[in-house]
């Protein structure tokens, strides 16, 4: 066990692994009579292969419709009779489940996530999976494929990472893949990756640790390990030349997609990415943003952001194009900021951008539930939620020249993919 | 920390209809410039300190908001208080938000979620105020001018009708001292003037079919008017909406997606305004399960009425409402967003704690008087945005429909509703 000082908000993190492996992560705060769960599965849509697609997402449903000791609906029922909040998202890389409860009511969350880590198997059936199946069809049509752009970031994702790389396609999975997935796969998938020692449990809130530990070791204490995991690896991604495409959608405005390969999250390059993306868009008084929407007048928007993932990111810039505006101009004038970021900024925009992600990093520790999240983001990822602390040291030990070398070496035409959307006809 | 001034005065129920879009635009033009500072140079100051600065306007208020560390306490008020004393409006910078607004209008034409939504408010309101997006039309935003703009401005926003919320870490006495210097020099007297914002009478289903003609899936649309947000029976109706489709575990959405896999969720929302608002479920389903979708929500809506409510559900639902409270506090926003209701709608400031024993005493009784008096599955206005080929005939049996193409949403004129009468 070790407990680290926490210097901005003073207070302590523990840290334990049970007999099973499933690691434990506790931060006691009594500001508010909450209690925030939070599970993470180090298994993402990167653990699937071609043709098998939207597995992993498919699963996290599958883990709402009820296990052994819990009815079909249950879940959500015995959490929002209490007046708790739940929910699961699936991402390249993990597969979260989270509650915030009245903190008098911890040990019925931690019950449910244990019934569902140990009893999933004996509740499952073809009917819930037919079900489900539809739903996420749904939630396919509704997020991707009826949304203007929806298909955007899964075709920049397709260009950018080369046919098996696993993430080249989109963490939803494609239409046929998700009809196609079989209540043997889904068993065969609980057995592998749904075990304690690939979790990560976390606790924040109004509980007292020896005796959230002790709840803990009761509920999941039990659990068997599983077989082990292969690592999921591939080689770091530069492209040899420039991907281009134009995608015709039923939409009213273009939008110019620009996307890199960067550095895995968590290394020096991955930090200067986002302080570099920060100063370049955050805000009306950022050079891409003011020259792009405000000055020229040609985007309506542009944002730009580095995702977070495992084993290699992308760097991406998005700017949604006036009307009557030609997308290459916009392209023109992105590529031109984006060749100076050769040189370092100046000092008062790597000051902004700095000072926004520290008020960014102090928002996003508000809620029980975002700080829990962030424990297990740490343990799962760097084996140390410690990281929660010190993550703002990984920007203020940047200089100029850091982003400097980030957008010499990454941010060049022959490293990027250039993706149109364009309204249809 | 977070700071908010709210302008009571400001909201878009004041909006003259040629002039929809008029209370938005002049709360979003707030901080684009004053008569000492350029929008670039607000947005820096406040951006050099790591914070935002943000304005815009519901239906009932204007607000101005910045957020920042608590440290810079003074700043933050300093610059609320010279948005608010002094924005001046640039001319290009009242055309240069009119531009993007137009193009804003022009995006939301292929967004099948808003178009849902605005076409049915338009059944539902017509040429009333709630009938007109917030955003105002192509045409109307085309014909506001600069003038128009002073003039809101100068009749709306004043010191007596304004209400400073601030949530952070700093001591009350000193935010007290600071607000009181920074706001000193404000005077001005304002009005709210009274709107009738009744809607259409109707008394029988309205169905429209909003044509996309290759859309993956439907967006689904049904309601009617609501009550006000201070009606007397609010907690009952919080319960009644929580229950019938507010939550995860609602009627409408366990119904939909749980049992019949049509969508990936539903929902129903009773808007909270000062002025009759609207209940609205909302839905995106399987096209070729829209009609299906409709009789399933229209058959909620009966149950509720007729059959009483029994069993646990009632108290899973108060459960839900009165545990989730403090979950709701976490956050600064979330903090400022309870006290600004307490302003908007004139509650007193230990409303939450009555509020809290008002939903506890709900009971069966009063679920089945309100489901009456205010839900009305016989007369919904329905609308479907998706391929008119597969939804007319669908839909047909249930009523007389019409058809629109998208790209007429934004018109002008809020249609008039179809010819009422059995369809043949």
């Amino acid at each position: 066990m070790s407990t680290t000082d926490h210097p901005a908000t003073r207070l302590p993190i523990e840290e334990h692994t049970l007999g099973n492996g499933l690691r434990v992560v506790l931060q006691p705060d009594s500001t508010l009579p909450l209690v925030a769960i939070n599970l993470w599965y180090h298994v993402g849509s990167k653990n699937e292969r071609p043709g098998r697609t939207g597995f992993a997402h498919l699963f996290e449903h599958m883990l709402f419709q009820g296990s052994e000791h819990v009815g079909t609906n249950d879940h959500f029922r015995y959490v929002q009779q209490v007046g708790g909040v739940a929910n699961g998202s699936t991402w390249y890389d993990r597969t979260n489940y989270y509650e915030t409860l009245p903190a008098n009511q911890m040990e019925l969350g931690l019950w449910l996530e244990a019934d569902r880590m140990g009893f999933l198997l004996p509740a499952l059936d073809e009917s819930k999976l037919e079900n489900q199946r539809e739903v996420v069809m749904n939630e396919r049509r509704q997020h991707v494929d009826n949304q203007p752009y929806g298909r955007a970031m899964e075709r920049v994702h397709e260009l950018l990472y080369p046919p098996g790389h696993p993430y080249h396609w989109p963490v939803i999975g494609y239409m046929e893949d998700i009809a196609a997935a079989t209540l043997v796969e889904i068993e065969e998938f609980f057995r592998t990756y749904y075990v304690p020692d690939n979790a990560v449990l976390s606790l924040v809130g109004d509980v007292e640790p020896a005796a959230a530990l002790a709840a803990i070791e009761r509920y999941f204490g039990e659990i068997p390990s599983g077989g082990g995991i292969d690592k999921v690896t591939a080689e770091p991604v530069q492209l040899a030349a420039e991907q281009r495409e134009v995608l015709a959608d039923d939409v009213q405005l273009a939008r110019v997609y620009l996307a890199f390969p960067a550095a895995a999250f968590g290394e020096p390059e991955w930090y200067a990415a986002d302080l570099l993306s920060t100063a370049l868009t955050g805000g009306k008084s950022s050079p891409l943003y003011k020259d792009l929407v405000y000055t020229r007048e040609l985007a309506q928007d542009v944002v730009s952001y580095v995702l977070p993932l495992e084993i290699g990111s992308t760097f991406i810039i998005v700017a949604t194009v006036k009307p009557d505006i030609d997308p290459q101009e916009v392209e023109k004038v992105i590529g031109e900021h984006l060749e100076k970021t050769a040189d370092a900024p100046p000092q008062q925009e790597l000051e902004r951008a700095r000072n926004q992600l520290l008020t960014a990093h102090h928002d996003g520790l508000q809620a029980v539930e975002q700080r829990a999240d962030l424990l297990s983001l740490y343990t799962t990822y760097f084996s140390d939620p410690s990281r929660l602390d010190r993550e703002m040291e990984s920007y203020e030990k940047l200089t100029g020249e850091d982003l400097a070398r980030f957008g010499r070496t990454r941010l060049v035409p022959d490293n990027r993919v250039s993706l149109h959307v364009v309204p249809k006809e | 920390m977070q700071l908010e001034l709210l302008s009571r005065g400001g909201g878009g129920q004041q909006d003259p209809h040629s002039r929809a879009g008029l209370a938005t635009l002049t709360a979003g033009l707030l901080d684009e410039g004053t008569r000492d500072s350029s929008a670039l140079e607000l947005a820096a100051r406040v951006e050099k300190l790591g914070g935002y600065l943000t304005s815009g306007a519901d239906w009932d208020v204007a607000h101005v908001s910045t957020g920042m560390l608590s440290k810079h306490l003074e700043h933050g008020l300093q610059l609320l208080a010279e948005v608010a004393t002094l924005a001046n409006f640039p001319p290009a910078e009242v055309a240069r938000l009119q531009r993007q607004r137009q193009a804003e209008l022009q995006r939301r034409l292929a967004q099948p979620a808003s178009l849902a939504s605005i076409a049915l408010l338009q059944l539902i309101y017509g040429e009333t105020p709630y009938g007109y997006s917030l955003l105002g039309t192509t045409k109307t935003v085309a014909s506001i001018s600069r003038d128009d703009i002073l003039d809101f401005h100068r009749r709306h926003y004043g010191p007596a009708d304004a209400v400073l919320i601030a949530v952070g870490n700093f001591d009350l006495a000193q935010l007290q001292a600071l607000a009181a210097t920074a706001f000193s020099g404000w005077s001005g007297s304002t009005r709210v003037d009274a709107v009738d914002l009744s809607p259409l009478p109707r008394s029988e289903p309205t169905i429209e079919i909003v044509d996309r003609p290759d859309a993956a899936q439907t967006e689904l649309r049904l309601g009617h008017e609501g009550p006000p947000r201070n009606c007397a029976d609010y907690a009952a109706l919080r319960v009644l909406n929580s229950l019938l489709g507010g939550k995860f575990t609602s009627r409408i959405n366990l119904n939909l997606r749980e049992r019949h896999g049509f969508t990936y969720g539903a929902h129903s929302r009773i808007a909270e305004r000062l002025g009759p608002g609207p209940f609205m479920v909302s839905t995106a389903v399987a096209t070729d399960a829209v009609a299906r979708s409709v009789t399933e929500i229209r058959g909620e809506l009966q149950r509720i009425r007729e059959e009483p409510v029994v069993g646990t559900e009632l108290d899973e639902t108060k459960g839900y409402l009165l545990g989730v409270f403090p979950y709701s506090l976490q956050k600064l926003d979330g903090i400022t967003s309870r006290l600004g209701d307490l302003a908007v709608f004139s509650l007193p400031d230990d409303y939450y704690t009555a509020l809290h024993d008002e939903i506890d005493g709900v009971d069966s009784r009063q679920i089945g008087e309100v489901a009456r008096k205010y839900l009305h599955p016989d007369r919904l206005a329905i609308v479907a945005v998706g391929p008119a080929e597969e939804l007319a005939p669908q839909l047909e049996p249930l009523g007389p429909i019409r058809i629109r193409p998208a790209l007429e949403v934004d018109s002008d004129q809020p249609p008039s509703p179809p010819p009422s009468g059995p369809h043949d």
